[in-house]
């Protein structure tokens, strides 16, 4: 007992040891000895190498209260030399801070001056690190969770190896400029202006917000990603959005590495609030959208009437359309192929869908993009010159070459691009579906296609004989059942109710207590029970598809109810003039709009 | 000393002996040599007397009680030391107190190493405070006439368990802000009141800086005075109750035999003329008069050198822990930000993973009834027997229920901890 005692006892004492020589022997003590004897070799007077034998090491700081919330640095404790001019060829720590005339530094009787004084800056104003800290670890933020690292000096261990030698590299320090630096076009932040023009001329802001400049909806609010984030999060997103977020529909753009770095250092810039804005500066960014730095940032192509095809072209390439549409070898993997888009779709039609493509397309989630008319012209020229490659005669080749972007490998609807359409593709393979259709109405959705929808019409490209054999080979492998004689239903042929405002209140009143559950009471197919459905309830505000549909139809529908889908039949619940009724509702909500997503049908 | 020395040399002599004489004011007592002394020095000493002079020789083995209650006395000394020092640094101010953590961490002196021990000072005690419940329980001890000893123990654990979440508040870190939004929102699940306390504990609707300046309230002054007392109280009680439990079979049987003139008490005898000691009141079998054999031993040095090995022994793995492992310091708070999954302490992983099945009956309904049945135990299961033995066969059943509710716990913290990632989804460790 004693002699564990004793044992023990010693061990405290050298744990204390240990503790007490960390405490008292810090390397930032050695660094400002060895500073202490260099400098005084390097002195000239008497005096003051009698002031250096004197100084004893002690914590340097410099608060900092210019630049938002105060700052304590503490950097200058190891880093003593940073502003001793005769240390410029030292190794770090002890170095002299570089002096550069493009920062602003002026030479004045052969000595520097510095434009930005550190008793004034402080360092991680321009560095980023953690001020406070003292050990080189923690004060350059090399641990995890230290929100900013020295810019583009400091990789955390746990960045992505690959992604890690690219964020060194002061010019990331650019991104820190720009705080106060915040003219259009600041020389000393060229990659923040780079990086700012591809975030308009990759279309970044056509899903992207950023207080001030643009106003997308579908990906993240950036106002303040540059807060958020660390740069290899910047850069992954970027260069591999999946491998953040497994989820992430964002589109795997076509850019270089310096281009990413631009785009990278533009976003670490983009911190909410910059030290330079004033209150009445916001407000008035926000009343003009940020027009200047906008109009000073795009820059519109000139188009001739010669080149118009040419450079249409080079602008549907350069614009970024194939991050998520697909054209020839590029792919995005989002959206529907450009590929054949002169046989499925017309000028018009195309010129209406860059203009707002809601306006074609009630469901789209294309961004409505900010090019000049003349420029969507252009594209419009080009995409109409495009007539893909010959379809073969066999039906599985057809299936291959059109219909499987969307409709997927097993016919279910899944296909590639299936999840950002809206409406979802037909599942081919709910033979209740495919087989209470007659094949005259499937071959006119092939060839006409389906308005309202991403359904194309593939009438310039497949004859009728083509779209019989590519439905025969959808039969035969994805819907299996065979098809069987159709009974004869009774349905009007026109809508035996008049147009009127009190069919329409009967219809809506019909409408509301038994449709609602899943159209939702707006008509819109987002009823509370539509989130548990597939195919989704239709939505009867998208006026291209109801317009497109005779009463005949929508009696049917209504009456024996949709096959293969949720629709259940109402025949025995519901007369045909509540049939009436609900049609004139579901026509009255569709006034507005006229023609629809394509092109004269095909004869 | 004779009048007629002179004044001179005897004011020499009494500065001569100064040292002794200070000493000795002090420490009433030499190193002892015999029983005598050995008393004397235990009952004289502040620090001491709060010992018995005696004690049972079952009491001092480490098999018995592996020193858990003394160790989790010893963390709290160590947490108060530490505490206090760290409170000359902290501010509880959600503008500042990151700030104080990264001093803390840089430039104060010893900052790391007091952060260190306090954090792990806490977790431990934590955990062998609970390791010591469990003990109890399952030598039985807390059987009459410990029962009352054994509820303000079960009180004094949940007092460990909310200091430490009162604490983990503070560094206002990432950690410590969805800690205590996940353990508040736990609490808010009780019903009727769970909102209530939920608003009462964080001064809001969320995590601010309300809920900073009382959980340092909490933390540095309503909790450790509470704990103070109730140690004080627990301490006392195991006195009173007559020490530490042992077997039945751990003292020689003593037969009371009848005194030869016993007869009816005469009436002078029980008026009160007779003054008694203190004796006369201490209740249990310690009180003995003349040489009855016993099986026990002075505490002077016995009790005295284990307790202070055990000091040494707890202090040097706080101390190595603390060296070996920085206490964790994440990202400054963003309330926008969750991590993803954002897990409560471990002491509650337990109750994240059950809340995670039902957020009524895993946060509250079934540590309710885990409490209660703790609480209710000695005052249900009166059986006198197995008092004194681990996993006693005479107490099989109060053990397999107390051993089953202690594992499923463990394992609800090993699952929270290990196996729990983003979205609480289930994931593989390796």
């Amino acid at each position: 007992m004693r002699l564990a005692l004793a044992i023990g006892t010693f061990f405290i004492l050298v744990i204390h040891g240990v503790v007490f020589y960390n405490q008292f022997f810090h390397q930032w003590e050695r660094n400002q000895h060895a500073y202490f004897d260099q400098a005084r070799s390097l002195a000239k007077t008497d005096a003051e190498r009698a002031t250096l034998a004197n100084r004893r090491p002690r914590i340097e700081q410099i608060v900092v209260s210019n630049f938002g919330e105060t700052r304590v640095d503490r950097c200058t404790t190891c880093h003593i030399a940073a502003d001793d001019p005769r240390f410029t060829t030292y190794a770090e720590p002890l170095k002299s801070h570089p002096y550069s005339a493009a920062m602003g530094d002026v030479q004045k009787n052969g000595k520097w001056e510095r434009r930005h004084k550190f008793s004034e800056f402080g360092c991680t104003v321009c560095h980023d690190g953690q001020g406070r800290g003292l050990e080189p670890e923690y004060a350059h933020g090399a641990d995890e969770y230290w929100p900013d690292p020295l810019l583009g000096y400091t990789t955390q261990a746990h960045w992505r190896k690959d992604f890690a030698p690219k964020l060194k590299g002061r010019e990331y320090m650019q991104a820190n400029c720009a705080q106060c630096h915040t003219d259009i076009a600041f020389p000393g932040t060229a990659l923040v202006t780079k990086g700012r023009e591809l975030f308009f001329g990759s279309n970044c802001y056509g899903c992207h917000r950023i207080e001030g400049l643009s106003d997308g909806t579908i990906g993240p609010d950036l106002s303040d990603v540059g807060k958020k984030w660390k740069l290899d999060y910047l850069w992954g997103r970027i260069a591999d959005p999946k491998s953040i977020l497994a989820t992430s529909i964002m589109p795997r753009f076509n850019l270089k590495d310096e281009e990413i770095k631009a785009l990278v250092v533009f976003l670490k810039s983009r911190k909410g609030r910059n030290f330079a804005e004033t209150e009445i500066q916001r407000f008035k960014v926000k009343l003009t959208g940020g027009a200047e730095l906008v109009q000073a940032t795009i820059k519109p192509v000139q188009i001739n009437a010669a080149e118009i095809l040419k450079q249409g072209e080079k602008l549907v390439l350069d614009r970024a359309c194939t991050a998520c549409h697909k054209l020839g070898d590029r792919d995005g993997g989002i959206a529907p192929d450009l590929s054949q888009e002169g046989l499925i779709k017309d000028a018009a039609w195309i010129y209406d869908h860059f203009k707002n493509p809601k306006a074609t397309m009630p469901d789209s989630i294309m961004p409505a993009f900010r090019f000049t008319d003349d420029e969507f012209k252009a594209m419009t020229a080009y995409l109409v010159t495009l007539k893909g490659a010959p379809v073969t005669a066999s039906g599985e080749g057809i299936y291959k070459a059109l219909c499987l972007r969307c409709h997927g490998e097993k016919g279910d609807g899944h296909g590639p691009i299936a999840e950002h359409l809206d409406p979802y593709p037909r599942d081919l393979t709910k033979d209740g579906f495919m087989n209470s259709k007659p094949e005259a109405r499937l071959v006119s959705s092939v060839r006409n296609g389906v308005a309202g929808t991403s359904m194309p019409a593939w009438g310039k490209l497949l004859s009728e004989e083509q779209a019989k054999a590519v439905l025969g080979y959808i039969q035969t492998t994805f819907t299996k059942e065979p098809r069987r004689e159709l009974k004869p239903r009774a349905v009007p042929e026109k809508n035996p109710v008049a147009m009127g405002k009190d069919s329409v209140a009967r219809g809506e009143e019909l409408f509301v207590n038994r449709c609602a559950g899943c159209h939702g009471k707006k008509g819109d197919g987002k009823g509370p029970n539509s989130l548990d459905i597939l195919p989704k309830p239709r939505n009867l505000r998208n006026s291209f598809f109801v317009n497109s549909v005779d009463d005949k139809r929508l009696f049917e529908s209504i009456l024996y109810g949709v096959q293969g889908t949720a629709m259940p039949p109402w025949i025995d619940q519901v007369s045909n003039n509540d049939v009436g009724d609900l049609v004139n509702f579901i026509r009255s909500i569709n006034q507005k709009e006229k023609g629809g997503q394509h092109a004269a049908p095909v004869q | 000393m004779s009048p007629a020395t002179p004044p001179k040399s005897s004011f020499l002599a009494a500065l001569m002996g100064l040292p002794r004489n200070v000493w000795h004011s002090i420490f009433r007592n030499p190193l002892p040599s015999n029983d005598l002394e050995r008393s004397s020095t235990s009952f004289t000493n502040f620090f001491l007397h709060i010992h018995p002079v005696k004690v049972h020789k079952n009491s001092l083995r480490p098999t018995y009680t592996f020193g858990l209650g003394l160790i989790s006395f010893f963390l709290f000394v160590i947490l108060i030391v530490t505490g206090i020092l760290l409170m000359f640094y902290y501010v509880p101010s959600t503008t500042q107190a990151y700030d104080r953590m990264l001093d803390l961490r840089g430039s104060v002196a010893f900052g790391t190493l007091l952060r260190n021990m306090h954090r792990w000072s806490a977790h431990g005690m934590v955990a062998m405070v609970f390791l010591h419940l469990c003990r109890v329980f399952l030598t039985g001890s807390y059987k009459k006439p410990r029962e009352f000893n054994w509820v303000v123990g079960v009180i004094l654990f949940l007092l460990t368990l909310f200091m430490s979440f009162t604490g983990y508040l503070l560094p206002w870190d990432q950690l410590a802000f969805w800690a205590i939004t996940v353990g508040t929102a736990i609490a808010g699940y009780a019903p009727i009141v769970g909102k209530d306390i939920q608003f009462l504990l964080m001064g809001g609707t969320s995590v601010g800086q309300e809920a900073l300046l009382r959980f340092y309230v909490l933390h540095v002054a309503v909790l450790p005075a509470i704990l103070t007392l109730m140690i004080a109280i627990h301490f006392w009680r195991i006195r009173k109750d007559g020490g530490l439990s042992r077997p039945e079979d751990a003292d020689p049987k003593i037969t009371l035999e009848p005194m030869e003139s016993a007869g009816a008490p005469k009436a002078s005898v029980l008026e009160p003329k007779k003054v008694y000691g203190f004796q006369g009141l201490v209740r249990g079998p310690l009180t003995k008069v003349g040489q009855v054999p016993d099986n026990t031993v002075f505490s002077w040095p016995n009790l005295f050198l284990a307790e202070l090995f055990t000091f040494v022994v707890t202090l040097s793995a706080i101390l190595i822990l603390s060296l070996l492992f920085n206490a964790p310091l994440e990202e400054p708070v963003n309330a926008l930000h969750p991590p993803n999954p954002a897990k409560a302490p471990w002491y509650f992983l337990g109750l994240q993973e059950m809340v995670s099945y039902s957020a009524f009956w895993g946060g509250i309904g079934v540590p309710t009834i885990f409490v209660l049945l703790l609480l209710g135990a000695p005052y249900l299961d009166r059986g006198p027997k197995g008092v004194g033995k681990w996993f006693s066969r005479d107490r099989l059943l109060a053990n397999t229920i107390f051993i089953t509710f202690v594992v499923a716990n463990i394992i609800f913290v090993i699952i929270g901890t290990f196996f729990r990632g983003a979205n609480w989804a289930f994931v593989s460790p390796w």
